[in-house]
């Protein structure tokens, strides 16, 4: 990321990088930084901005443009729950809409409540695919994904130290 | 704790040399010049001793003091990477007495911790003009890199506030680089002042006695006293030494006590005025917001306004060497031929824009995954770099004639400098897009690994020369050739503009083009670790 850019010059670089118009850029760039709570920071540096801050500048320039397909890695990983609520809120609309996100996520409560369909890779290996019921199968997301890739479980003995009591 | 914290330092050395190999090659040339210095000092040392031994004592004082000084002072360009901060102890119950003689010994067992203590064993061949000199210098060895390892951490642990701040931590950097690349003028001015003071032995004699008396130097002020047979300055130097050691000894405690508690953590620089003139005035299409972004990288990444202070230090080191010179031999007085050295900027232009995606390192993705088109990339960076590097050109060459005191002479001196600066930057632009080279990553130490690009610019550097040479050929000569017929000069100024436009032109085209093609294979040459 080009993080010696504040905030709106980075919005405004990647949107004029897409060829967009000037005013175009000018207003969504007001309107995502203001739909993601970074109108206060909008002037720092990004090098000085937190990881969910981070995480959401990159979103907004990813959005910037309007795109059909939106690839995101751990989306909310770092994020505070208000903004959390909020980046939810954008991508259902985006998918409303008509568009499409691929997300990775390693938590399995997250994908549940937003994904469609959903595949399981380990290790480099597709393990699973299909819709959220077909490949829950019955069970929780997370008890699925460890009867697929395996559970490692310790047994009582291992750190039976840390018991205080 | 002190053997544990000793084998951490160089477990991390090593961890840091295995996942690294540039870093052996730097630690090596780093080795090597440690060498270099320690046999020239050996070579003096023992050249004055047969030849005049007083001298030898006094040259030690001095050389000894420059040795903590460079301590001290180096100190706040080593501490952005502290392996031993405090801050990496603060969760551990650990308290500053326990701490702080394991510090010191793996200040003392660094690559410099053990050249000094070599340097100051060597020292002890000047000593030997006495045998009490001798005893006591190898007693006060201790001391002396005590005096060193304690003080730097003092110095730097004062600063530690201050170099939070990411503004600060750029200064230094900035100001560091700058003094290494101007460290060969600064010396001879000092050696020029030197020289200019008639007696010389006796000035040299009275700093060394004043240094003595200093904490720097009572350390070596003490074996000096003892060598004249005069116990008593011995006694009290021996006193200043001891003093200035315990002193550091407990500013040091306190200072790293402190720091266990409260760690100091990195801040940014809060908010950053923006330049909205530079979106008014450059066009909003992506050519205009790279150049626009190029200035803004200009100024706010230290990296890069190093090259921007080195654009107008390089010529300004040259004009004040010749000036010097001209000082100094009257009969020369400054040629005209002055007003050809803002030209020496092709040098460093050409791998400016060379290195340009390297420094963006892996931050260049944006460009890509924006579909940034390989032409709109290089124009934009030339754009940007333009705005800069003309403004100062035109300034050096005006400058040049006014201490020439030959107006007529700037059409050429104009010519040269820009046609050569913009056949450089042209090459450059292509050069680069097949041989980005390599830069350290934006927060790293700029002195650190593959500082210079490596490898790659070096080719860079084979291939954009000659070029320049060639292509720039016209510009150069008609400019010399004007000295003595300053119409010629026009001439020059005429080549210079249109030959540095097409290069330019040819430069966006051709390196554009291989962008296009090989955007993923320069992300990831620019962004490799190695």
């Amino acid at each position: 990321m080009l993080d010696r850019l504040t905030g709106a010059e980075l919005l405004r670089y990647t949107g004029l990088l897409r060829g967009m118009a000037e005013a175009e850029v000018v207003s969504r760039s007001d309107e995502l930084l203001a739909a993601l709570g970074l109108t206060d920071a909008r002037d720092r540096l990004v090098v000085d901005y937190s990881a969910g801050m981070r995480k959401k500048i990159g979103l907004a320039c990813a959005l910037i443009h309007a795109p059909r397909l939106l690839i995101l890695d751990e989306p909310l990983e770092a994020v505070d729950p208000v903004s959390g609520e909020t980046i939810r809120q954008i991508l259902r609309a985006f998918v409303d809409g008509g568009g499409t996100v691929v997300l990775s996520s390693h938590v399995m409560e997250l994908v549940e409540s937003m994904c469609d369909r959903v595949a399981i890779v380990a290790e480099g290996r597709l393990l699973a695919n299909g819709t959220l019921d077909e490949v829950r199968a019955g069970l929780s997301l997370q008890q699925r994904f460890l009867a697929l890739v395996g559970a490692h479980d310790l047994g009582t003995e291992t750190l039976a130290w840390l018991r205080s009591s | 704790m002190v053997a544990l914290l000793v084998s951490l330092r160089w477990r991390q050395l090593r961890h840091q040399l295995s996942r690294n190999p540039w870093m052996i090659v730097t630690l090596v040339i780093t080795g090597l010049i440690a060498l270099g210095f320690l046999a020239a000092l050996t070579a003096g040392l023992v050249a004055l001793r047969f030849a005049a031994p007083d001298a030898a004592v006094t040259a030690i004082v001095l050389a000894g003091t420059v040795i903590v000084l460079g301590w001290w002072v180096g100190s706040i360009l080593v501490s952005a990477d502290d392996s031993l901060a405090p801050e990496r102890f603060a969760l551990l119950p650990l308290t500053a007495t326990s701490l702080l003689p394991g510090f010191v010994v793996a200040g003392a067992t660094t690559v410099g911790g053990i050249g000094t203590t070599v340097a100051l064993l060597l020292m002890l061949l000047g000593w030997s003009v006495s045998l009490p000199a001798l005893l006591s210098a190898l007693i006060m060895i201790p001391v002396a890199v005590a005096t060193c390892v304690l003080g730097a951490r003092v110095v730097s642990g004062v600063l530690a506030g201050w170099l939070a701040r990411r503004s600060a931590r750029d200064l230094v950097v900035i100001v560091g680089v700058v003094l290494l690349a101007s460290s060969g003028v600064l010396l001879n001015l000092g050696i020029g002042a030197l020289v200019r003071v008639n007696d010389v032995g006796g000035a040299v004699t009275t700093i060394a006695d004043i240094a003595a008396w200093t904490p720097m130097g009572a350390v070596f002020g003490v074996s000096e006293s003892v060598a004249q047979g005069d116990f008593l300055t011995a006694a009290l130097r021996m006193l200043i030494a001891l003093a200035t050691v315990a002193a550091l000894w407990f500013a040091a405690q306190g200072l790293l006590a402190a720091r266990l508690v409260a760690p100091i953590q990195g801040t940014g620089g809060g908010r950053v005025r923006s330049v909205g003139l530079l979106d008014r005035i450059l066009p909003a299409s992506p050519v205009g917001a790279i150049a626009a972004r190029t200035l803004r990288y200009f100024r706010r990444d230290p990296r890069q306004i190093v090259n921007i202070v080195m654009l107008l230090l390089l010529p300004a080191i040259f004009i004040g060497l010749s000036l010097m010179n001209g000082l100094q031999d009257e009969s020369i007085g400054f040629g005209p031929a002055i007003i050809l050295i803002p030209t020496i900027n092709a040098l460093l232009t050409g791998t400016i824009v060379q290195m340009a995606l390297a420094y963006d390192n892996d931050a260049v993705a944006a460009h890509i995954l924006n579909g940034v088109d390989g032409a709109a990339d290089r124009a934009g960076r030339l754009l940007g770099f333009g705005l800069i590097a003309i403004p100062v050109t035109l300034l050096l060459c005006a400058a040049t004639c006014l201490i020439a005191g030959r107006w007529d002479l700037l059409p050429g001196s104009v010519g040269s400098a820009l046609g050569l600066t913009a056949i450089s930057a042209g090459a450059g632009a292509w050069v680069g897009s097949f041989l980005p080279g390599r830069a350290p990553a934006p927060e790293a130490n700029p002195l650190g690994r593959g500082s210079s690009g490596g490898v790659q610019s070096l080719l860079a550097m084979i291939i954009i020369g000659p070029i320049t040479l060639v292509l720039g050929a016209p510009a150069l000569g008609f400019a010399i050739a004007g000295i003595w017929n300053p119409a010629l000069g026009w001439v020059s100024l005429g080549c210079g503009v249109i030959i540095g436009a097409l290069t330019l032109w040819g430069g966006t085209v051709l390196g554009g083009s291989i962008l296009t093609r090989r955007w993923p294979e320069v992300l990831a040459e620019v962004s490799s670790e190695s």
